[in-house]
């Protein structure tokens, strides 16, 4: 614990700024995982980086190198310099909330949290990435060849079992359809418990635990784990795309993860980037209102990433059907809850 | 090591006592498993547990492992019961230890029967797993029993696994696997080397500066790789050593995928574990180094020198644990990401006293830390009503049970931890 402590003492001093002064200054806190994660952080940063771009405002951020540190960096940015604070995460949930009643002048964006009741300074973020697992899960059912899906997560919380709900329930609706029998490996939507890593940084976790379901006759994975997954995708690369295929989550991971890009069928896609510019351009505005800001299908908050490489692999039937359950989902004819 | 013949010798009376208890204990012990595995894993369990052995595409595939679950429930509750009852009945007989290996053994297979009944998954898939994951816990184990079979208390091993895996990232990138993998043990030698400095030139406390070599790691391997990695990426893509396959051995059934189709690292580890055993306790050099760790002024007034001693093998030790280090990038995933060792260096040292500062049983204690993990993994998709961060402790709390069951106490080097100072 001493190690973890002083490491985000460490970390701390590389407190990353924008490079000129503006008007407007928005601070993210990020969660264990690194801004570099290639995923989760940093999708959520690169919203403040747009910003930066477009609104012209000073953007700065504080990484969390362990569950402890969330306080701490949060509390760091108190005292005016911030106009907004985003914290990144729905474990950072209590750390916001408390810092949110004691500063109820300063304003807050929490990612992943809905606060029942609302607490009138923060504004959560939050996202329906069911509907875009669901289409994920049917399209995987669509292609496995083995009739065996696999999924695991970081840890068991909410934001990241939704992504397995989708993904589980979409395989089902596919076996529906289809009269097919398509197993999926790793969640148990009714006991609520699967295959977790309970952590955020061993991508060699990602490795084995993709391995395992491989193992289990699983040829396309889905790790929800943040960086954790590209262990998984550097197994997929040495088996073959053939044997294994991985599917990416939070954002398009062909993109952020290139060199190994052509093992991702598709990624499940939670545009981060889009509502925390969203925050910061209403703080701006003075339009900052507490609440919830739902990124759904509808409105591009939360999507299926292009199949990239995988294009030609994917039939244009299934594409088709994917297409037509997206509309399904969006006018509520299809219901994304299994 | 003490030989239970010295002891014999010593105190015959004590000895006696203590292998009544003991083997009382043992007893107690089988009797509970087989009341747990009789009442709790033989009352719910119906159907078939299938292990699968092969894949369809083996060479020489063997049929599935099919065990009806509930009388091999019976026939193990009754194995550990009658073992739980000639402990009593014969006490302080031989085999004490045997019994309560082999009882554990049955414990374990009731478990997995109980947990698979009805289902199947594939068992060689779950030992292969047990093996991979052994590898880094038995590396960084190995390098504390080499440096603290001289004295050196070495907390740095998981700073050193990280110095490792991250400069084998970087020069694998630029230069390839093997160089990737010579840097790596090279930069764990550094480290190796640095600590020996500190501790024996300059007497630093000992814990202390290993805490240091893991902070100045982690913090300058955090640094690059959040700033210069996301601007350079090829500088962190490397390419990750593939299995090799060993003739006609690799393709035995289960013993072919878990022990002779592996990466090099499977086999370095292997290699090192028997090298550092025949170092340490059949040549010359290593009675010398281990003389170091038990009475350093003994081994000083016979002419060793004991600093150089103490430099050579944590420098030694560092090279170990540079070679594990590596495994975390050039063995498995080819990449580098912050703090991706994960603690394992610290596991690792856990390894080395429940492997009684020996290198088979560190390699031992690492092998049942990876069958615990390679097994929770596999309960997780069994769907038992086992809650996931139950499974999740399994690997310790196994490793905890095995060491207090089946090793006893275990005793450090004398001297391990003090600094000498030269008269």
């Amino acid at each position: 614990m001493l190690n973890k402590t002083l490491r985000a003492a460490v970390a701390g001093t590389f407190l990353a700024t924008g490079a000129m002064a503006a008007d407007f200054t928005a601070c993210q806190v990020t969660d264990t995982g690194g801004i570099d994660d290639n995923s989760f952080n940093q999708t959520a940063w690169k919203g403040v980086l747009d910003a930066q771009e477009k609104l012209g405002i000073d953007g700065r951020y504080l990484e969390s190198q362990a569950e402890t540190d969330y306080e701490a960096n949060i509390n760091s940015l108190l005292g005016g310099q911030c106009d907004v604070i985003i914290t990144v995460g729905f474990l950072l949930g209590d750390a916001t909330a408390a810092a949110a009643k004691a500063n109820p002048d300063q304003k807050f964006s929490i990612v992943d949290y809905a606060y029942d009741p609302a607490i009138p300074n923060v504004l959560g973020q939050v996202y329906s990435t069911d509907e875009a697992a669901f289409l994920a899960g049917y399209l995987a059912a669509g292609m496995t060849k083995t009739g065996v899906l696999g999924t695991f997560g970081g840890i068991n919380i909410p934001p990241v079992t939704i992504f397995m709900d989708g993904f589980y329930n979409g395989a089902m609706y596919y076996n529906a359809q289809k009269g097919a029998n398509v197993t999926v490996l790793g969640w148990n939507p009714d006991s609520r418990e699967g295959l977790f890593t309970n952590n955020f940084d061993s991508l060699d976790d990602g490795r084995a635990f993709a391995q395992n379901l491989y193992d289990e006759g699983a040829d396309i994975v889905l790790p929800v784990a943040g960086p954790v997954g590209l262990g998984s995708a550097a197994l997929a690369d040495e088996l073959g795309t053939d044997k294994m295929k991985i599917i990416g989550v939070d954002a398009d991971l062909y993109e952020t993860d290139p060199e190994k890009g052509y093992v991702y069928l598709t990624s499940i896609t939670k545009r981060m980037d889009s509502t925390v510019y969203d925050v910061i351009e209403r703080t701006m505005n003075g339009q900052f209102v507490g609440g919830l800001l739902v990124g759904t299908l509808e409105s591009g908050g939360v999507g299926l990433a292009p199949y990239h490489d995988m294009e030609d692999l994917v039939p244009d039937e299934l594409k088709a059907e994917i297409e037509t359950i997206r509309a399904g989902i969006i006018d509520g004819s299809i219901k994304v809850g299994g | 090591m003490t030989s239970p013949a010295d002891i014999a010798a010593a105190a015959p009376q004590r000895l006696g006592k203590g292998r009544q208890r003991q083997a009382r204990i043992s007893g107690a012990v089988l009797l509970g498993l087989a009341a747990l595995v009789a009442l709790v894993f033989a009352q719910d369990v119906a159907g078939e547990a299938t292990f699968r052995l092969s894949r369809p595409t083996d060479p020489l595939a063997l049929p599935d492992l099919v065990v009806p679950a509930l009388p091999f429930s019976y026939a193990a509750a009754a194995v550990l019961a009658f073992l739980g009852v000639r402990q009593f009945l014969r006490g302080g007989v031989r085999w004490t230890s045997l019994s309560l290996g082999f009882g554990l053994f049955l414990a374990v297979a009731a478990f997995l029967v109980w947990a698979t009944a009805g289902k199947s998954f594939s068992l060689t898939g779950m030992l292969q797993a047990t093996v991979v994951r052994a590898v880094p816990i038995a590396l960084g184990g190995l390098a504390g029993v080499l440096s603290e079979r001289v004295a050196v208390v070495n907390i740095a091993i998981e700073g050193m696994l990280l110095a490792g895996a991250f400069t084998g990232a970087l020069i694998g990138s630029l230069m390839g696997g093997l160089g990737g993998l010579a840097a790596a043990v090279a930069i764990g030698g550094l480290f190796g080397f640095i600590l020996a400095a500190l501790v024996v030139t300059y007497r630093v406390d000992q814990i202390i500066a290993g805490v240091v070599i893991n902070l100045f790691v982690l913090g300058v391997t955090s640094y690059v790789s959040s700033q210069v990695y996301q601007e350079y990426r090829f500088l962190n893509n490397a390419p990750v050593f593939r299995p090799v396959k060993i003739p006609f051995l690799g393709d035995l059934p289960v013993v072919g995928p878990v022990l002779f189709n592996q990466n090099v690292f499977v086999y370095g580890a292997i290699v090192m574990v028997a090298v550092a055993t025949y170092y340490l306790f059949y040549t010359r050099m290593g009675l010398r180094a281990r003389s170091v760790g038990e009475h350093p002024r003994a081994a000083d007034t016979l002419g060793i020198n004991v600093y150089r001693t103490r430099y050579v093998n944590v420098t030694i030790a560092g090279m170990v644990a540079g070679f594990g280090g590596a495994w975390f990038t050039l063995g498995s995933v080819g990449r580098f990401d912050e703090g991706m060792t994960g603690g394992r260096g610290y596991i690792g040292l856990a390894a080395m006293i429940f492997g009684r500062w020996h290198p088979v049983g560190a390699l031992m204690a690492a092998l049942v830390f990876g069958f615990a993990d390679a097994m929770q993994q596999k309960l997780a998709l069994l769907n038992t009503p086992i809650p996931s961060e139950f499974l999740a402790m399994s690997p310790y709390i196994a490793t905890i049970i095995v060491v207090a069951g089946l090793i006893g106490r275990s005793r450090p080097p004398a001297a391990d931890g003090q600094p000498y100072a030269k008269e």
